[in-house]
């Protein structure tokens, strides 16, 4: 369980979040939607600690982080996938992967086990770098340094977009399967309302930095989606 | 011909020594550090305090050389570059107010001149250190005579440089400097603490700093303004390698050095110094980023 109260948030001067409470259920997906600039990638980046400064309470578990540095944060189980991948492209697929694992508490910077399984294509390519790798590729890439942490919570950030069609489907079963079968929680900041009823089990809507509405994806009604989501 | 290029190469392992460190804290950290002379100074001062004082050697001063420059990097990172990161005008400004520090505290033996009290091996004037017999001297292979300390200076560069090369790519430490490189957002949050390996990155480019002092101490006289020019040169050697490229910054001081000895060797010294300078102008202009930068995101 993974619960915001009150948190505010900025880059230098521009306030962002404004008041966010939330709650994400462990064990599950919630969806964090919403339209562009209102917040979603900053509720992650808060999240991280990414943020220049934040104010008000994030626990896991009961336990605070929100005045941890990020690091701290990546050690006590929170993993991120950002928009645009950022992987290293002058490292190699390996090294891109083990980067992940220095969250990891026990110390041990391995291949996580799941890798072969999810992603073969990255396992037979190990010693190429990051870089030559296409826009699908390197989600996946994302998503695996992620996993070399051994997160309990994994933080996505539209890890469909921009991704040609043929792995988009693949990556949605990936991430549903790291939520059912890994038993992690995800947060996952998505723009395509059909994958988030799909995958989800909560919801958020965003708009201008404020969480507006939340609950159970079953709450997330065509209206709500017309009124916030609608260009 | 080849004796031209061994003091060429003997100048570019010079160069590459003194810049070494810098191309860690600048290429790793975007801090141009402006006391990084300084400790070049202060390493070899540790030179020659620990003959007078301690009794070692030029060989045994070396590592005290390393741990004490280290030691004052560290402090100068914790203390006031810490707070400075991503603003790169304030650290050149902060960190030149270090170098006047350190510089003031040699010269005024740390203050206790005030007192009529006196360090031996500190102080204004000049200080000598010298070598042991063996590093004197040349030595010949075929026709050619080669000055040892040269040789020696060249080998204590080629080891630091490998040494370096094998913590920052074959070690979980130099993993997390170049993460913090390329992405420091990102290395934070797989949980690489940012702060702690900056600390220590700067404190091995200051040790470093270190060694070059103890390395110039045998052929330079020592005295408390003697890393003010070498800072200049260390950041030509950077610049034109490209920031945080190690690879970049010993082809740049191999070529910098060359170009030195060989247009010295036909004319003179001030004239090799304004090619090298035009040629890094022209380097410069033709690629901002250096020779070997690294292609961005």
């Amino acid at each position: 369980m993974l619960t915001l109260a009150n948190v505010d948030s900025f880059y230098g001067r521009s306030h962002v979040l404004h008041a966010v409470t939330a709650e994400f259920a462990g064990d599950a997906i919630t969806a964090v939607l919403g339209r562009n600039g209102t917040g979603k990638t900053t509720l992650l980046k808060t999240l991280m600690g990414l943020t220049d400064r934040m104010t008000g309470e994030i626990r896991i578990d009961g336990t605070e982080i929100g005045s941890a540095p990020p690091h701290v944060r990546a050690r006590s189980g929170i993993a991120y996938v950002p928009q645009g991948r950022e992987i290293i492209p002058d490292f190699t697929i390996r090294e891109n992967i083990l980067m992940g694992g220095f969250a990891r508490r026990d110390g041990r910077r391995v291949i996580p086990d799941l890798v072969p399984e999810l992603f073969p294509y990255l396992m037979e390519n190990l010693d190429r770098r990051g870089g030559v790798l296409s826009g699908g590729q390197q989600q996946q890439l994302a998503i695996a340094r992620a996993l070399a942490a051994d997160p309990k919570i994994l933080l996505l950030d539209e890890p469909t977009e921009g991704i040609q069609p043929n792995i988009v489907e693949e990556i949605e079963e990936i991430i549903i399967r790291l939520n059912r079968e890994a038993g992690m929680t995800v947060i996952l900041v998505e723009q395509k309302v059909d994958f988030a009823r799909r995958a989800a089990m909560g919801f958020a809507m965003m708009e201008k930095g404020r969480v507006i509405a939340a609950g159970p994806i079953a709450g997330l009604s065509d209206d709500l989606v017309h009124r916030h989501m609608a260009v | 011909m080849i004796d031209v290029l061994f003091i060429g190469l003997s100048l570019a392992s010079i160069l590459l020594l003194v810049a070494l460190g810098l191309a860690i804290t600048y290429g790793a950290m975007g801090v141009i550090n402006m006391a990084h002379g300084e400790l070049v100074m202060v390493g070899a001062y540790t030179t020659v305090m620990s003959g007078i004082w301690l009794k070692l050697g030029f060989l045994a001063s070396i590592p005290i050389a390393f741990l004490v420059a280290a030691g004052l990097g560290w402090l100068i990172e914790r203390l006031v570059v810490r707070w400075l990161y991503g603003r790169l005008l304030d650290t050149l400004l902060a960190t030149w107010g270090v170098a006047i520090l350190i510089q003031q505290a040699v010269r005024l033996e740390f203050g206790l001149s005030f007192l009529g009290i006196h360090v031996r091996g500190l102080g204004p004037g000049l200080q000598n250190v010298s070598v042991p017999g063996f590093l004197q001297g040349t030595f010949t292979i075929g026709d050619l005579g080669i000055n040892t300390y040269r040789a020696f200076i060249i080998l204590v560069t080629a080891a630091l440089t490998v040494l370096t090369w094998f913590i920052l790519y074959r070690t979980p430490i130099g993993m997390q400097v170049r993460a913090i490189i390329r992405n420091p957002k990102m290395a934070a949050a797989c949980g690489i603490d940012v702060d702690r390996v900056n600390a220590l990155t700067f404190a091995y480019g200051s040790g470093l700093a270190g060694i070059a002092g103890v390395m110039m101490s045998g052929f330079k006289t020592v005295f408390p303004d003697m890393g003010t020019s070498m800072v200049v040169d260390g950041f030509l050697v950077v610049v034109v390698g490209g920031v945080g490229s190690l690879a970049g910054s010993v082809l740049s001081a191999g070529l910098l050095g060359e170009i030195n000895g060989l247009v010295a060797s036909g004319t003179n010294d001030i004239l090799a110094r304004a090619v090298v300078f035009a040629v890094v102008i022209l380097i410069i202009v033709l690629k901002p980023q250096g020779l070997f930068s690294y292609k961005g995101r």
